[in-house]
């Protein structure tokens, strides 16, 4: 706890106007990132789960200024981001990249796997000469298990799982300390997934890396991550420690989430399958009053209806319900 | 295991004409799918599992052809016009998708297109068939459906649409439903509630159905029997606990090790299965994992290994013979 915080999120909030039909509306307010508040320690992986639409896209997006930030503050080292000038983001793009979901979709099919990897080497460090930045593209396939010989192939050439590490190696290029992976294997196949999880791990470890692992899969979270945060409809509903979470997750949406992955055994699948969720999503565009996860929560009650629950620290977790201490009993 | 086959699906294959020459995506699948009963049929994206069961519904790609045979109820249905098809399609089996939108019309109301439906095939008044379509999507629980016959597809959530296609599916009541990745787009909670929907309601009209996924935890929860494939082919099949507490093809295994699941200890790295699945338009000689497979010896590089059986409906296809357990840690 004494190390500085690599990267301090305070506040965050990121909002979508939505027009309605009808000259005279006004346009609805999104909340996709509402009040957001966490801190990633140099060297960690921070898990970071939801369901679809829960805002962990556009977070990730956000951090990296690749959407614009509506209040609140992200600081990387003690530098605040939200507001630096157009110009001035080039360091940051150094010190945080992204890897994405759909690996294909994300690298453009015109360019080679060299030219690829040397894009960003090219916009970042734009003094760099060929030779050295040839040398660069080539030591970062060979880290990521691409060979030599298929730099001058294009993406649509690869499988999902060799063009991930396409994507992973364009991110790492340029040698940066944040990475915010979002969704990076879901889109792969079981065998290649735990082939890529497994080299995320490694260039961890070889390049002193912290990342940002956000994923729907909590299994895969579990593996990758030293601690978790759990989002609903933007809002940040709990931060743990990972074995603290998986053991005994104290809110009722993390308690939700983690009851309905499916376990690769028969036996134990079946004597779990009683009670799935009840209800689906809220409207992002009409929240319920009080707390976000109301309308899904067994506990839910009268105090739950009036008063949002605030972020409160519980024997060393972040839990944002009035009933954690019953939840997680 | 003495119920009776529905489906008998005897040495099936799939070939694609492609500008490289043939492909093949389906070779000699060998399976039955009992009244009642979940048939789970797993493997990775490739492997052949969807093209399988489009070339039973005769929804094969121009360019696809399916030899061998399939009998539904002792008739054969392989290969059949497209006319009789069409009346089996809309009658006996019914195949839902992963991404409900692509079967849906995003122009109708899904009243439109469910009343279509049992106008087409069973001739119902329009006011006959609103009033089934109205029990049906109650009877995925679906509330307020009177109301929703008149939405469109885009006003449902991706899990209220997939229990419209599910509900739309069950009009005709067939007595076989293929659900093709039904869950994976799917977030864990509402993929919970649709398979537990799928189970209540095999129960409940006894439909046999086909879950086809590259999911092993959705398979443990829904199937009675699994088929796995690779490359094209069945490498194993058992009866689900058999699968999963005493698998014998080295491909189960690895498959089994590479999932990080929540009811075991964590590892610090997880297992993984080196290399990647194979291009099918090469055709080996011998077992299309041997490059990929820890227990390869000689004769795996020459002949393919048959699909024989284990004793108790347990069937596989592999020359090892001795003990597993040497999957790879980390590769
Ligand atoms: N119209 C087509 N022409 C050529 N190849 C095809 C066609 N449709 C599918 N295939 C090939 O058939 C193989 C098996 O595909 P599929 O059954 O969809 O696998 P799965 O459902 O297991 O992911 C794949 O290699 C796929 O590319
Ligand atoms: S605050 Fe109330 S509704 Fe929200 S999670 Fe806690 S108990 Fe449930
Ligand atoms: S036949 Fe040989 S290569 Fe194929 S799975 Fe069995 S041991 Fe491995
Ligand atoms: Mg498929």
């Amino acid at each position: 706890m004494s190390e500085p915080a690599l990267l301090e999120v305070r506040d965050l909030d990121v909002h979508f106007p939505v027009r309605r039909p009808g000259l005279l509306r006004s346009p609805l307010t999104l909340r996709a990132v509402d009040q957001v508040s966490f801190d990633v320690r140099p060297g960690e992986v921070l898990g970071v789960v939801g369901e679809s639409g829960c805002g962990k896209s556009t977070l990730s997006r956000a951090l990296l200024r690749l959407i614009p930030v509506t209040a609140g503050s992200v600081r990387l080292r003690g530098v605040e981001l939200t507001t630096l000038e157009k110009a001035a983001l080039r360091p940051l793009r150094r010190s945080m990249q992204m890897i994405f979901q759909d690996p294909l979709a994300s690298l453009d099919p015109r360019m080679t796997v060299g030219e690829i990897i040397a894009e960003p080497l090219k916009a970042l460090l734009p003094r760099m000469d060929r030779a050295e930045r040839q040398q660069r593209v080539l030591r970062m396939m060979q880290q990521v298990g691409l060979l030599p010989a298929q730099i001058n192939r294009y993406p649509h050439e690869f499988s999902g799982g060799q063009a991930q590490r396409i994507g992973i190696a364009r991110a790492l290029v340029v040698a940066p300390e944040l990475v915010v992976c979002d969704e990076p294997v879901s889109a792969l196949d079981v065998s290649i997934k735990s082939q890529v999880i497994n080299l995320l791990l490694d260039l961890r470890a070889e390049h002193g890396l912290t990342y940002i692992f956000v994923a729907h899969d909590l299994a895969t979270v579990r593996h990758i991550a030293d601690r978790v945060m759990v989002l609903y409809m933007g809002r940040v509903m709990e931060i743990t420690d990972r074995d603290a979470l998986y053991a005994r997750p104290l809110h009722p949406y993390t308690r939700l989430l983690l009851s309905a992955v499916p376990i690769p055994d028969p036996t134990l699948a079946r004597q779990r399958r009683a009670a799935p969720a009840r209800e689906e999503l809220p409207s992002p565009l009409a929240l319920p009053s009080g707390c976000a996860f109301r309308t899904r929560c067994p506990l839910a009650d009268a105090r739950c209806v009036a008063e949002r629950p605030i972020l409160r620290e519980i024997d060393g977790r972040y839990v944002a319900c009035h009933h954690a201490e019953a939840a997680g009993a | 295991m003495a119920a009776e086959a529905l489906l008998e699906v005897r040495n099936l294959s799939v070939c694609f004409d492609t500008g490289d020459g043939p492909v093949y995506a389906v070779n000699g699948l060998d399976l039955e799918v009992r009244r009642g009963e979940v048939l789970g049929m797993v493997g990775e994206s490739g492997s052949g599992k969807s093209q399988s069961w489009l070339a039973v519904m005769g929804l094969l790609a121009k360019n696809g052809r399916a030899e061998g045979s399939a009998r539904l109820g002792g008739e054969e249905i392989l290969n059949l016009p497209q006319r009789a098809l069409r009346r089996l399609r809309g009658d006996r089996m019914a195949m839902i998708f992963q991404d409900p939108m692509t079967a849906m019309n995003p122009f109708l109301t899904v009243g439109r297109q469910m009343t279509e439906v049992l106008e087409c095939h069973r001739g119902l008044s329009r006011r006959e068939a609103r009033a089934r379509c109205v029990a049906a999507l109650e009877s995925v629980h679906i509330g307020d459906a009177a109301r929703r016959l008149s939405m469109y597809p885009h006003e449902f959530s991706g899990g209220m649409r997939q229990r419209v296609m599910i509900a739309t599916a069950l009009l005709t009541e067939p007595q076989l439903l293929i659900c093709d990745e039904p869950t994976t787009a799917l977030d864990v909670t509402v993929q919970a509630q649709i398979l537990a929907l799928l189970d209540e309601l095999r129960q409940r009209y006894r439909t046999a159905i086909v879950l086809i996924t590259h999911d092993l935890g959705v398979i443990a929860q829904l199937a009675d029997r699994v088929t796995v494939m690779y490359a094209g082919r069945q490498v194993e099949q058992a009866e689900v606990h058999t699968l999963y507490g005493a698998y014998r093809h080295p491909y189960t295994e690895g498959l089994l090790r590479s999932v990080p699941r929540l009811d075991q200890p964590r590892s610090e790295r997880l297992a993984t299965i080196p290399g990647r699945p194979p291009d099918l338009a090469r055709r080996p000689a011998g077992c299309p994992f041997e490059p990929r497979c820890a227990y390869v010896t000689e004769i795996c590089r020459q002949r393919m290994p048959p699909l024989v059986s284990l004793g108790d409906a347990h069937l596989r296809a592999c020359h090892y013979d001795g003990a597993l357990g040497r999957a790879e840690i980390g590769a």
